[in-house]
């Protein structure tokens, strides 16, 4: 009995220690589903490598060399580096990391394994972390998890990992974890995107949601139609398909989807610069014509040469935001429409489910803005993923009508909404009321909206970042180890901030609205 | 102690103008002092557009009217004393990553020599003495031109004196590139050029304040890099301050607990790593310490330093130890910042503490001497200081403005609070350094791109010795209310602005008329420093930094 007594309170003690929620002194972001740790303190060696024995991944790609390398720049920018070990213990040293991938492929598909597991013991000779994990791409997020171990010790001016031994086993929570945006209303150049991209791999999101054409601006070259970037703001303002495909890879090579958005009809009044016909009149511009069959087959040639660059399984195909009165005030749309017996709302209707069957022709998975499940739900292509914007509540119905969704309600996930702080973004919850199993897997993920109405290069980082870094972990982190109050885990993402900037990312104080200034001189760890 | 560089040998400068001659009678060439086109923004929506923009404009120029087309392959080589210079090998690979950056890495068209115009860039550095001080030699001239068999100088050919000189070539010869959408090559526009090229002040700064904020060494880089875009050459580090007190001095350790945190502090390793990034682009660092009245946070280590814990600025006037400190950081310094000036503060100093303080009243009265004196005192014996470890003091104007006659006649006045005082130091014989808030301050939002451009250094000064004292001029970023998120579009486009004032003769710049002759180039730098990557604000914004209005193109906005 008293045998039994002293066994449960160790267990309990055991618990406490690995099962407390927020491991206190731990600052990884997001938050792994498990980690254990103790407080054994080891040094980078000069020739930290990459071990990859037993690895059934060959890398013909380098995905995994690369990343590695990445690794040590982003843990070695900061500071200068001593690697001078006179008198340090060798079992001291972490010589590298051992990397075992037990799939060959490197196919970065929606849903793939990111799984990963990371151990590093506190001594070995050599010893190396041990990183373990179905495809390369969960071993990309373990090597981010690693690099937010390593730390800069002042007095040595060495590279140390602390807190051995250290066990962690991770996995996302949604396989859709987004960030959205915009091209159109302002041009981003190459440089921008990508730093958006290497920054979003820091937060583990996944889908660069590419708004690339809207009414204001069509930067991007389409060959079938090659007048459409006719439709860009200016000569420079343009990204060719090899800038494009540059995006795509640069970003696959980071475990990152890109979603390419086609936003029709509704949004697409840059098109007619290149091509007139497509407008329902010179005067009366959008959306686009629904009676003319060149529109359907230019949507046809885009997504022919989207399918080309953009291998993701899904296409966005927006549909939001449609205000149909130039087809009424258009004559000639006015009597099509009536030959047809449509009326405005089911013109509407007609153009998004054609879209919808000229993007399944080419392979692809639609997405689609929620208005057309609002209106047209039962009509749409039952493989469709319901965007939502407007609000929340929307997920409830869309997957209760059996249909998957993405959340992104504009009330708390668009960051153009400067009022959107933090810990709004990071309390608002994907799943809310909905408690049936099946329908909760419907809910793919979610994604966070960057509308660039106000955002240019000049101020794109800070827009996104910190705020983004919030919806990371609620899409990432298992809900057991989420904060039910935001404000437990205002220290571990003011840390996550301090890192962004580190790494060069312009990410905004935490305790201002959206991306403003600091109020006064401080310390970027309490602002 | 400045240095002297070899200047080009006539002989081979009567050379190259005699085949500059010869190409000028082959191939027309259009003589413009402004750049033609300017004014119609949106220009770049027309499709027969191929104009070039160069910022800061060089002092001369002239340019044709015929497009080539760059080689991906392009080689560039160095040539001269100096050719076997790793700064500028170094510079060539960044600028050939910028030139390129637009094209694929697929080769599909014609990759045969003869299918380019401009397959080679030839760099001629004269002298192989790296150092890097005050004046040193940044002339450089370059000409583009066709190897058509017709030309003797064939293609591109940049040469300098120094490898500074052949940095800010290099770096107009990237502006002269474009990447052409139509054809997805690198084209030249307006060729042929022939440049002539020199700064017209000898230091263009930029000042960082990383004691309000702190700024990760990325970021630092971030900015010095930018600042080679627009030829800026001095980055003044406002290291400390009241706030925090970032730096390692090895000789008093415990300074740097006035860090803000652990990991908001520099090593001695740290800052030599930025000094030497800096050189690596032509840009010196000049340190500062501001004493006595900035420097509370290093009472966080040696609480000595303060008049008393409750009153714990300015430093302890009455201390020997405040001066041992000092000596023992500008000694450290020393080993980190080679560049001639070191810049020691001595602004808005309020002396109250000083009085309110027992111990330190009763030693002004043993001293007779008054909290004015006793400021004077601690500024001369600064630079005394400063001045034994082979330093040039530079120090804020208040210095100028309260004691002159006693300022070391070395002193480089630094000019903040309002116009005029450059021209009453220099009578007095002074150097001067013009940053005058109203125009200058980064950190003022309301000054908008063209009261930087108008500002003009010399203003009040026509004595042509006079003139010469005027080493030139600063925009000042104070970080109140900047930190690593916005610290560069609030320094960008301004700081071009004012990089123009500091380099381009003031006949090729005109401060009349600039929304003809410098809007639009400007409109196209800051839209150049974001493909770059560098955040810089849209151009017309009433109030720096802030967003654009609403959509639009980045060369209207």
């Amino acid at each position: 009995m008293i045998w039994q007594t002293i066994f449960l309170g160790l267990m309990l003690q055991l618990i406490l220690v690995i099962g407390a929620k927020y491991p206190k002194n731990i600052n990884i972001w997001p938050m792994p589903e498990s980690v254990e740790y103790g407080n054994q303190t080891l040094t980078i060696s000069k020739d930290f490598n990459l071990k990859v024995d037993g690895s059934k991944y060959k890398d013909k790609s380098s995905i995994l060399k690369d990343s590695f390398t990445r690794l040590l720049d982003v843990v070695t920018s900061n500071n200068v580096i001593e690697y001078n070990f006179g008198k340090v213990d060798q079992s001291n040293l972490l010589q590298g990391i051992h990397v075992v991938i037990l799939s060959e492929d490197d196919q970065l598909q929606y849903g793939v394994d990111e799984s990963y597991k990371l151990n590093i013991l506190s001594k070995g000779n050599p010893n190396y972390a041990y990183i373990e994990a179905a495809t390369v791409y969960g071993t990309l997020h373990a090597m981010q998890t690693f690099s937010q171990l390593c730390h800069f010790n002042l007095h040595t001016r060495k590279l140390i990992v602390s807190q051995t031994p250290i066990s962690i086993t991770d996995r996302p929570r949604f396989s859709y974890r987004g960030l959205h945006i915009d091209t159109s209303r302002h041009y981003q150049p190459l440089p921008m995107i990508k730093k958006v991209i290497d920054s979003m791999a820091y937060a583990k999101l996944n889908v660069l949601h590419w708004h690339i054409v809207d009414e204001q601006s069509f930067p991007l070259e389409i060959p079938s139609f090659p007048k459409l970037w006719n439709g860009a703001y200016s000569r420079p303002e343009r990204y060719t398909v090899a800038a494009a495909a540059d995006i795509v890879s640069y970003a696959q090579r980071r475990g990152i989807n890109v979603l390419a958005e086609l936003d029709v009809p509704g949004h697409a009044r840059s098109w007619g610069i290149g091509y007139p016909a497509l407008w329902p009149s010179k005067t009366c511009r959008e959306p686009l014509d629904v009676s003319n069959d060149f529109t359907f087959e230019l949507i046809n040639g885009v997504l022919s040469d989207f399918s080309k660059i953009f291998k993701f399984r899904f296409v966005h195909l927006g549909g939001d935001e449609v205000d149909t009165s130039c087809w009424k005030l258009t004559p000639r749309i006015q009597k099509w429409l009536k030959n047809k017996g449509l009326n405005e709302s089911t013109a509407y209707e007609y153009f998004v489910l054609r879209a919808q069957k000229i993007a399944l022709s080419h392979g692809y998975e639609v997405i689609n803005w929620e208005e057309t499940f609002n209106h047209f739900g039962s009509k749409l292509d039952r493989k469709t993923v319901v965007h939502n914007w407007l609000g929340g509540g929307v997920a409830e119905q869309v997957v209760k009508a059996g249909l998957r969704c993405i959340v992104s309600n504009q009330d708390k996930w668009y960051l153009d909404h400067l009022d959107n702080d933090w810990q709004q973004v990071y309390m608002n919850e994907p799943l809310t009321n909905i408690t049936n199993p099946e329908q909760q897997k419907l809910v793919i993920g979610g994604e966070v909206c960057a509308w660039a109405e106000t955002i240019d290069g000049s101020n794109i980082e800070q827009t996104i970042w910190p705020r983004a870094a919030a919806a990371a972990e609620r899409l990432w982190t298992h809900p057991d180890k989420l904060a039910k109050d935001p404000n437990e885990v205002t220290s571990r993402i003011a840390n996550f901030r301090c890192l962004l900037n580190q790494r060069g990312v312009a990410a905004a104080p935490l305790d201002v609205p959206g991306r403003a200034a600091p109020i006064g001189p401080g310390s970027c760890y309490v602002q | 102690m400045p240095t002297r560089f070899p200047t080009i040998n006539p002989k081979s400068l009567h050379f190259f103008f005699t085949i500059l001659t010869i190409c000028l009678h082959l191939t027309p060439i259009i003589n413009s002092r402004t750049i033609r086109r300017i004014g119609s923004p949106s220009y770049l929506s027309s499709d027969d557009s191929s104009v070039t923009y160069l910022w800061p404009l060089p002092s001369n120029f002239t340019s044709g009217n015929e497009t080539l087309v760059v080689d991906p392959n392009l080689s560039i080589s160095v040539s001269g004393n100096g050719g076997s210079s790793v700064i500028v090998r170094e510079a060539i690979a960044r600028y050939k990553t910028i030139i390129f950056k637009h094209v694929g890495s697929s080769k599909s068209r014609g990759t045969s020599n003869s299918d380019y115009d401009v397959n080679k860039v030839t760099v001629i550095v004269h002298s192989d003495d790296e150092e890097l001080q005050l004046g040193v030699d940044e002339s450089y001239t370059l000409l583009v031109a066709k190897n058509n068999g017709l030309s003797i100088i064939g293609e591109v050919t940049i040469e300098a004196n120094t490898v500074y000189g052949a940095l800010r070539g290099l770096e107009t010869f990237s502006q002269l590139c474009s990447f052409d959408y139509g054809t997805k090559t690198v084209q030249l526009y307006n060729a042929p050029w022939f440049i002539t090229d020199k700064p017209r002040f000898e230091f263009r700064g930029l000042l960082l304040d990383t004691s309000r904020h702190y700024y990760p060494i990325d970021i630092i880089k971030q900015i010095i890099e930018s600042m080679s875009y627009a030829k800026l050459n001095v980055l003044h580090w406002h290291i400390i301050d009241e706030q925090s007190f970032p730096l390692e001095v090895p000789a008093y350790p415990k300074l740097w607990k006035g860090a803000y945190r652990k990991w908001e502090r520099y090593t001695v390793e740290d800052a030599s790593e930025i000094v030497n990034f800096a050189k690596m682009r032509g840009i010196n660092v000049m340190a500062e310490i501001d004493v006595p009245g900035h420097a509370e946070s290093w009472g966080t280590g040696y609480p000595d330093l303060w008049p008393s814990s409750t009153c714990r600025e300015p430093l302890d006037v009455s201390k020997n130890f405040t001066f041992d400190v000092l000596s023992g950081i500008l000694q450290d310094m020393r080993d980190i910042f080679p560049f001639e000036l070191f810049h020691l503060g001595g602004d808005e100093v309020n002396t109250d503490c000083w009085n309110d303080t027992p111990h330190v009243k009763q030693w002004l009265q043993d001293m007779n001497m008054t909290a004015k004196d006793a400021y004077r005192y601690f500024v001369i014996k600064a630079q005394e200081i400063a001045i034994s470890k082979n330093w040039t003091p530079v120090n804020w104007e208040e210095t100028f403005n309260t004691f002159a006659e006693k300022l070391n006649p070395n002193t480089v006045v630094h000019n903040w609070l309002g116009p005029g005082v450059c021209p009453k130091a220099v009578a007095q014989g002074f150097k001067c350094i013009y940053s005058n808030q109203g125009v200058w301050y980064l950190d003022h939002l309301d000054v908008t791109w063209d009261g930087f451009y108008d500002a003009e250094p010399l203003e009040g000064i026509t004595d042509s010795v006079e003139q010469k004292l005027v080493i030139g001029g600063e925009v000042c970023m104070w970080s109140e209310t900047a930190d690593p998120s916005n610290v560069q579009q609030t320094i960008w486009p301004r700081a071009a602005a004012a990089a123009e004032r500091l380099w381009t003769s003031k006949e090729a710049a005109p401060t009349s008329n600039t929304s003809e002759t410098a809007l639009t180039r400007l409109h196209y730098f800051r839209c150049l420093l974001t493909r770059r990557g560098v955040q810089a604000s849209p151009v017309t914004n009433l109030y720096a930094r802030s967003p654009p209005i609403g959509p639009g193109s980045c060369y209207d906005q």
